[in-house]
C-alpha cells in the first residue's frame, strides 16, 4: 500500500522569529507509511517544524519536500495534508457529516461522494449515525475521532497531528493513542506527531526525534532513545535518569557518589553516566554489584505496578532514584522508609552521555 | 470609632440601587410615561385615534417609511465598511491595534454636534473640499453643491455609526479561533473560501449586533439631518417639527412612542441574538 510518493524530507530547515531561532538546519526524513515524533518540551521548535511542514509559515531557508515535489513555497490548501489539532478545529457551524465533507466538496466531488464516504469514516471511527449531530454535542473523544475522519477522508499525502490527545483526559488519551495508531498502520499513511508528551511518542511512533533548542538531538526508534540515550537532556527527558558526571581515571569514573565502573571507554577526560531508575537494584541483589553503594532509603511511593523510592547514598550525599517491580506478597512493599540498603546497578545498564545533567 | 450599622445584604443592595433607579425613574422613566401618556388621552379620554389616523395616514407611512429606508442603507453601508476594518484590527494590526482603536474611538468624544459643523465646513459651498476641488487641483470648473444632498447626509450619518459597527464585529471576530481556519485551508480551501464558509459564517452575529445597533441609532438621528439636510423627511425631523413649529404635543407623542416601538423591537431583536450567541 505504501509507495514513495509520500515519503517526507526536510532539509536544512531553518526559521528565525526577529531574534530567535525557532528551528536550526532541521533535517527529517519520514518514511512512507511511517509515524515519527517530534518530542520536546515547548519552545523547542517542533510546532513551529510542523506548521512549516503545514505551509503556515515558511522556512527562512532550507526545503521540504513530499515524494519528491517541493513544497517548501506552497500554500497549505495546495499540498493535499491532513491534520489534526489539539483542540479539534471541527466547525462548531456545521454538523459532523458536513464537517467530515468539507475538504470532498472543496475538491469537488458529488453529493453522492460526499455521502458515501462521510458514512465509510463514521463507522471507521466509530461514530455512525452521528452525521446530523453538531460538534457540540460530541465528547472530547468523539470530537477527536471526526477531526481524525475529517483528515483523513481527502486521502492525505502525509497525516499531521499536533498534541492531538493533549485536550483528553488520561484514560481516553491511552484508548486514542492506540486507535490513531491502528488507522495510520492500517491505512499505510505517513505520519508526523508533534507531542511533548513521551509516553504518547513512545507507544505511538515508528521513530522518536527529541528536540531541544530548535534542533533535532536523537532520532531513533522509540526503545532505542530510551535505552540509548546520547545526551543527558535526552535521558531526562524521555523517562527518568540517574546522572553522574565525574573525571574518567584507571577507566573509572569519578564521582561525587564515588568511582564507578564505566560500560564503554569515554571519548574525552570527563563523562556523565546515566542509570535509568528501573535499573537499579536495591538490597541484597546489589551487594554482589561492583559499584559498592550503600545509602538510606529516605521516601518510598507506591505507584501500582511498581514502587519507586528515593535513595541517599552515605557519604557523599547524592540522591538516586530506583525503581524496584513488586515482588512481596500482595498489600505489602518490600522497603520501608529509614531502612539502609546496598545500591548498584549491572554496569552494562549504565550509559554514558554527552553534556552535562540538565538543571530542573 | 464610627457606628456600624448592620444591613441585611437584600437591604444593601437596595441602597446600593437606589441613587441610580431613582435617577433612571425621575429622568427616564417619567418623561417617557408622560410622553407616551399624553398620545392615548383626548378629549373623550383614553384614545386610540391619533394611532388609527397615522397609521392610516399614507404621508405619515411615507415618512416611517423613509426613516427606516435611510437607516436600512446606512446600516448596510457602515457594516460592508466596518467588517474590513474590523478584519484589519484583530487580524493584521498587531501591536498597532491599541493605536487603531483609539482613532475608532476618539471621535465619539466630539459632540456629534461640532462633528455635523465639520461636515458643514469641508462641504460648503466656499468649503475647503471645493477649495481644493476647484482652485487648488483645477479638477472642476464650479464648486459643487455638496449641502442639502442626500449622500453628504448618509455619508455624514455613516461616518458617525462605523465605530459602533467595527467594534460589534470586532469583539466576535476576536474570538473566532484561527485554527478553525487553518483546519480549512489544509483541507483544500482557498483563502477566500475560507473567509466565506468559516469566518463569515461565524461572525454573524458580531454583524447582527452591530447592525441593529447602527439601524436603531440611524433611526433615531436628528442632528445630522437638520444641520446638513439631504431632503429627507424621517420621523425624528417631523417630532422637532410638530413640537417647535406646529405645536401639536399629542401628535409628536404618537409618532416618538411609534419611534420607541421601533426601537424596542431592534433591542429585542438583539436579545435574542446575543441569547443564540451565548448558548
Amino acid at each position: 500500500m505504501t509507495d514513495t510518493s509520500s515519503t517526507l524530507t526536510l532539509t536544512a530547515i531553518r526559521k528565525t522569529f526577529g531574534p530567535l531561532t525557532a528551528v536550526d538546519s532541521l533535517d527529517l526524513s519520514v518514511e512512507p507509511g511511517a509515524l515519527v515524533s517530534l518530542l520536546g518540551p515547548s519552545g523547542c521548535g517542533k510546532t513551529t517544524t510542523l506548521r512549516m511542514v503545514a505551509g503556515f509559515d515558511s522556512p527562512d531557508s532550507g526545503q521540504i519536500t513530499i515524494g519528491g515535489d517541493d513544497m517548501t513555497r506552497l500554500p497549505p490548501n495546495k499540498r493535499g495534508l491532513g491534520m489534526v489539532f489539539q483542540s479539534y478545529s471541527l466547525f462548531p457551524h456545521r454538523t459532523v457529516g458536513e464537517n467530515i465533507a468539507f475538504g470532498l466538496r472543496m475538491s469537488g466531488a458529488s453529493k453522492q461522494v460526499q455521502a458515501d464516504e462521510v458514512k465509510r469514516m463514521l463507522d471507521m471511527v466509530h461514530l455512525s449515525g452521528r452525521e446530523d449531530m453538531y460538534p457540540a454535542q460530541l465528547s472530547g473523544g468523539q470530537q477527536q475521532r471526526v477531526a481524525l475522519a475529517r483528515a483523513l477522508v481527502v486521502n492525505p499525502r502525509v497525516l499531521l497531528l499536533d498534541e492531538p490527545l493533549g485536550a483528553l483526559d488520561k484514560g481516553l488519551r491511552e484508548s486514542m493513542q492506540f486507535e490513531i495508531r491502528e488507522m495510520q498502520q492500517r491505512l499505510g499513511i505517513t505520519a508526523l506527531l508533534v507531542t511533548h508528551d513521551q509516553e504518547e511518542a513512545m507507544s505511538m511512533s515508528d521513530q522518536i526525534a527529541v528536540m531541544h533548542g530548535g534542533r533535532i538531538l536523537q532520532l531513533g526508534a522509540p526503545n532505542d532513545i530510551y535505552d540509548r540515550p546520547e545526551t543527558a537532556f535526552v535521558a531526562t527527558f524521555l523517562g527518568n535518569a540517574n546522572l553522574f558526571d565525574g573525571r574518567v581515571q584507571d577507566g573509572l569514573l569519578m564521582t561525587d557518589a564515588g568511582a564507578l565502573s564505566l560500560p564503554a571507554r569515554p571519548a574525552g577526560d570527563t563523562a556523565t553516566l546515566s542509570v535509568r531508575p528501573e535499573r537499579v537494584v536495591l538490597g541484597e541483589d546489589a551487594a554482589a554489584l561492583p559499584q559498592g553503594l550503600r545509602g538510606r532509603i529516605t521516601a518510598a511511593s507506591f505507584r501500582g505496578a511498581y514502587a519507586a523510592y528515593h535513595v541517599t547514598l552515605d557519604g557523599s550525599g547524592t540522591e538516586i532514584i530506583a525503581y524496584r517491580q513488586a515482588d512481596t506478597a500482595l498489600g505489602q512493599t518490600s522497603l520501608g522508609v529509614g531502612a539502609e540498603v546496598a545500591v548498584g546497578w549491572p554496569v552494562e545498564h549504565g550509559v554514558l552521555v554527552t553534556g552535562p545533567a540538565p538543571k530542573e | 470609632m464610627t457606628p456600624t450599622v448592620n444591613l441585611s445584604p437584600g437591604a444593601r443592595r437596595a441602597l446600593l440601587l437606589a441613587p441610580a433607579l431613582i435617577f433612571l425613574a425621575v429622568f427616564f422613566v417619567m418623561p417617557l410615561v408622560d410622553n407616551s401618556a399624553r398620545s392615548f388621552i383626548g378629549e373623550g379620554g383614553f384614545t386610540l385615534s391619533r394611532y388609527t389616523d397615522f397609521l392610516t395616514d399614507s404621508f405619515y407611512l411615507g415618512v416611517i417609511a423613509e426613516t427606516v429606508i435611510l437607516s436600512a442603507a446606512v446600516t448596510l453601508i457602515s457594516v460592508l465598511i466596518a467588517y474590513p476594518v474590523a478584519y484589519v484590527l484583530v487580524r493584521k494590526a498587531g501591536r498597532f491595534s491599541g493605536l487603531m482603536i483609539f482613532f475608532l474611538i476618539a471621535p465619539l468624544l466630539t459632540s456629534i454636534i461640532m462633528r455635523t459643523f465639520g461636515w458643514q465646513v469641508l462641504f460648503a459651498r466656499r468649503g475647503l473640499v471645493n477649495q481644493w476641488l476647484v482652485t487648488d487641483l483645477g479638477l472642476l470648473d464650479a464648486p459643487l453643491r455638496w449641502l442639502n444632498t442626500p449622500g453628504l447626509a448618509i455619508a455624514a450619518l455613516v461616518h458617525v455609526l462605523v465605530p459602533f459597527a467595527v467594534l460589534s464585529i470586532a469583539s466576535v471576530l476576536q474570538g473566532v479561533d484561527r485554527r478553525l481556519e487553518e483546519g480549512a485551508l489544509m483541507l483544500g480551501a482557498s483563502r477566500i473560501r475560507t473567509f466565506f464558509e468559516v469566518t463569515l459564517p461565524l461572525t454573524v452575529d458580531g454583524i447582527g449586533t452591530g447592525a441593529i445597533l447602527v439601524f436603531m441609532i440611524a433611526n433615531g438621528s436628528f442632528v445630522t439631518l437638520v444641520l446638513l439636510g439631504g431632503g429627507f423627511q424621517t420621523l425624528p425631523l417631523l417630532i422637532y417639527q410638530q413640537f417647535n413649529t406646529t405645536r401639536d404635543f399629542a401628535l409628536a407623542s404618537t409618532m416618538s412612542t411609534i419611534l420607541l416601538v421601533i426601537a424596542l423591537a431592534c433591542l429585542w431583536l438583539q436579545l435574542r441574538l446575543l441569547r443564540r450567541q451565548g448558548v
